[in-house]
């Protein structure tokens, strides 16, 4: 008796749901271009993307060589005036220079490389 | 289906393929866009979130596990995105409060079987935002209450909850045993 009942309820319960199913059902949407759409904004964001940091490099070139062009003839002004034997200095000073270099090299040789691979 | 979905999502992440997103939004548009217009109300809207919602989705495209159905993941962002852009559009607002009026004025006045739409509107706006997305979700879209609660981020039994309470005010408020004969 009692699984009747629930049997019953459940029924019940699965008419409704089949009932709120079809009021709530609607006619496919035809694509009419919409995949299309997004398919070339998403290649135009790519494309955008790709662009992004050279464009950027090129621009802040542009912007930042006049400075440096100001900023190297300071520099060569700045030392003309400092006496000669302070650039004189000789290379026992700096013992590491070397594997300094070499330190450096390889450093951006790996970031190149890891670059490369990603 | 499901197993084609991850092959095309695999696919368009491996190699940036986009005609392979393309085609997955061909499969799933309609799907996404009625469960959009029906919770916004508004085609036109609908159609701009459902943009963003695939703009959104190729971006994120990677954190698809491949655990649930690829259309469940997607709307969990159609979702999302409405939720994001109801908080920014006004317009959303608006159209939401001339529903609403309308449901308050005829609110029992569920006789006009023809006019499904818009019947479907006037029946929506009785439930709460959330009400309304996750009855879409459960009688539109088809999803089970875990496809539902992973994409709303609610418990499966307070979906459930949800779903029993969406049913009992349109219930009170709409003579759905009509629509069955009329």
């Amino acid at each position: 008796m009692t699984s009747k009942i629930i049997n019953m309820v459940d029924r019940t319960k699965d008419a409704e749901d089949r009932l709120l199913e079809s009021i709530f059902a609607a006619e496919p949407i035809a694509d009419d271009g919409f995949s299309n759409r997004i398919v070339r904004r998403i290649r135009r964001q790519i494309w955008i993307r790709r662009l992004a940091l050279p464009t950027a490099m090129l621009v802040g070139g542009v912007i930042a060589i006049k400075p440096a062009l100001h900023l190297v003839t300071a520099g060569s002004r700045l030392l003309s005036a400092v006496p000669q034997e302070l650039l004189t200095t000789p290379a026992g000073w700096i013992p590491q220079l070397p594997v300094m270099l070499l330190g450096g090299a390889l450093l951006v040789i790996g970031m190149l490389g890891t670059r490369m691979i990603d | 289906m499901d197993g084609d979905d991850r092959y095309l999502v695999a696919r368009a992440v491996s190699a940036q393929d986009t005609a392979a997103f393309g085609e997955l939004i061909r499969r799933h548009q309609s799907q996404i866009r009625n469960f959009l217009r029906k919770l916004t109300g508004d085609t036109s809207f609908a159609d701009d979130l459902a943009q963003d919602c695939f703009l959104h989705a190729w971006n994120k495209l990677q954190t698809f596990t491949g655990r649930g159905s690829f259309v469940g993941w997607l709307l969990k962002i159609a979702y999302t995105t409405f939720l994001q852009s109801k908080r920014k559009s006004k317009r959303y607002s608006e159209v939401l409060d001339s529903a609403g009026h309308v449901a308050v004025i005829e609110g029992r006045s569920y006789t006009n079987p023809k006019d499904e739409v818009h019947d479907l509107g006037k029946m929506l706006a009785v439930l709460t935002e959330e009400e309304r997305a996750i009855m879409v979700m459960s009688y539109a879209c088809g999803l089970s209450h875990r496809e539902i609660g992973e994409a709303t981020g609610q418990p499966v039994g307070t979906i459930k909850s949800m779903i029993h309470r969406g049913k009992e005010k349109i219930r009170t408020n709409f003579d759905i045993e009509d629509h069955k004969h009329g």
